[in-house]
């Protein structure tokens, strides 16, 4: 086999990364706003490479953090799909928008995201008392640009594609 | 359309998660990955953890020694009494004709992370399906009830703890046997009463001890102290809020109990099988004794 050298291994490393941080322990006050870890790695490497990371890698890694946080299954697989959607029904524009009306754009989708979480989390009975569950799109929001340049570095040198 | 794909499969999916049982042992072969991940996750607080203990000074050791010896001392105190009350306990017992009571067996487990969601009190714990884990079995720790499992992994099982807004438990007031079920509130400190009326003679400071009712927890655990009792007469019902004993968040080491799972009537029936069996071997024994002089070439003989 030829040396392919698009370096797959290193956006699921990344996604590895990600599901580690979304349960590694935090102090108290920081769980409630714990940054969507999965949805920022997936909206990067869908803008930058949408012909390889789509629906259905989100869905996949999705299941897997359903098993790690003991939810229902499909449950985070659902809003992953959901965040890879909007954000390749956006791409186009996405990638033209400079950092901050990115980070705009993504507090919506995030905060949308984290509304379906909270219906599905309603239905199944343990329900958040405040309105606290849009802290981790904000929080989101606000960690994409860096969250952007890290993975950008990351892409470029090793020149994923 | 991949996405009416996608939420359609992810429906389904929750849909049979919830309501039927299909899918627990692919959960529980999922689950397999679950304990790297969390270990890895808690890497930088062992690490920590590690380094104080570490750099810990010697006089704070020594401090730490004394303390320890000091509880140990209390608590041995309190476990002679324990001896003797058991025994009375028993004696009493075996006076109303009822079942002994057993001890309980135990399985000591340690945490290992934590439900990233705050607004739902689970966690993880070390023992799984390969210690004889089960579904539902109550978890305890130093000071009374921590929780339930609802989930078990080979190596891994999820707990549910007392506070978390699903879940409630048959307690008792200790003092007078008054009966209530304790239901948690999202709240790691506090659980409430449902349904205690504004009569009930319950205060300030009653120690609630697990009635046992549910047939899910062994009864007469230590579940919480009543810390406040508010009579409103616009409520239909006393509010009565209390503190769970057993530190919910910041236990590290728990014990996993195993209960008898027979019935009352079959261990009272057991127990005085194995009385009657008892008494008779107390028979044969005397037996050959009694006949020790008359008989003394034949004891292989009695053997046969």
């Amino acid at each position: 086999m030829a040396v392919r050298a698009n370096n797959t291994w290193v956006i699921w490393l990344t996604f590895a990364l990600a599901l580690l941080l979304s349960v590694s322990s935090m102090p108290k006050f920081m769980e409630l706003g714990r940054p969507l870890w999965l949805g920022l790695f997936l909206t990067y490497w869908v803008l930058a490479l949408p012909h390889r990371v789509g629906m259905t890698t989100a869905w996949c890694i999705g299941l897997l953090a359903d098993v790690l946080n003991g939810s229902l299954l499909g449950q985070n697989a659902l809003i992953l799909t959901l965040i890879t959607f909007l954000v390749l029904t956006l791409h186009q524009r996405l990638r033209m928008f400079p950092m901050w009306q990115q980070s705009t754009v993504l507090l919506v989708v995030f905060g949308l995201a984290q509304l379906v979480q909270l219906w599905l989390n309603a239905l199944t009975g343990s329900r958040p008392p405040t309105l606290a569950f849009v802290l981790p799109a904000l929080v989101s929001a606000l960690l994409w640009p860096w969250v952007c340049m890290l993975l950008r570095g990351l892409h470029r040198r090793l020149g994923v594609n | 359309m991949r996405l009416l794909v996608f939420t359609v499969l992810s429906a389904a999916l929750m849909v049979v998660d919830a309501r039927f049982t299909w899918l627990q042992p692919l959960r529980a072969q999922l689950g397999l990955i679950v304990e790297p991940v969390y270990w890895a996750g808690s890497l930088p607080v062992r690490v920590w953890d590690g380094a104080t203990q570490e750099l810990s000074t010697r006089s704070e050791l020594t401090v730490e020694n004394e303390k320890l010896k000091a509880e140990q001392l209390i608590m041995q105190r309190r476990l002679q009494k324990l001896a003797a009350l058991t025994e009375q306990n028993v004696r009493l017992r075996e006076l109303l004709n009822s079942a002994a009571l057993v001890d309980d067996e135990v399985l000591a487990t340690e945490l290992i992370g934590i439900d990233p969601n705050p607004f739902t009190h689970r966690i993880l714990i070390d023992k799984g399906e390969k210690d004889g884990v089960v579904l539902g079995q109550p978890v305890l720790d130093a000071r009374g009830l921590m929780g339930q499992v609802v989930e078990v992994m080979p190596y891994t099982s999820r707990v549910l703890l007392l506070t978390d807004t699903t879940h409630s438990i048959p307690v008792q007031v200790n003092r007078n046997g008054l009966r209530a079920i304790a239901s948690g509130t999202g709240n790691p400190e506090r659980l409430e009463l449902r349904h205690v009326a504004d009569t009930a003679d319950i205060k300030e400071g009653d120690l609630l001890v697990s009635s046992g009712m549910g047939q899910r927890f062994p009864a007469g655990y230590p579940v919480a102290i009543v810390s406040e009792v508010i009579h409103d007469s616009g409520q239909p019902f006393a509010i009565v809020r209390a503190v769970p004993t057993a530190s919910l968040n910041r236990s590290r080491y728990m014990l996993l109990v195993f209960t008898d799972p027979r019935t009352a009537e079959q261990r009272a029936t057991e127990s005085a099988q194995a009385q009657e069996a008892l008494d008779r071997e107390i028979l044969q024994q005397a037996q050959p004794a009694k006949n020790a002089p008359a008989a003394p070439a034949n004891p292989p003989e009695a053997a046969q």
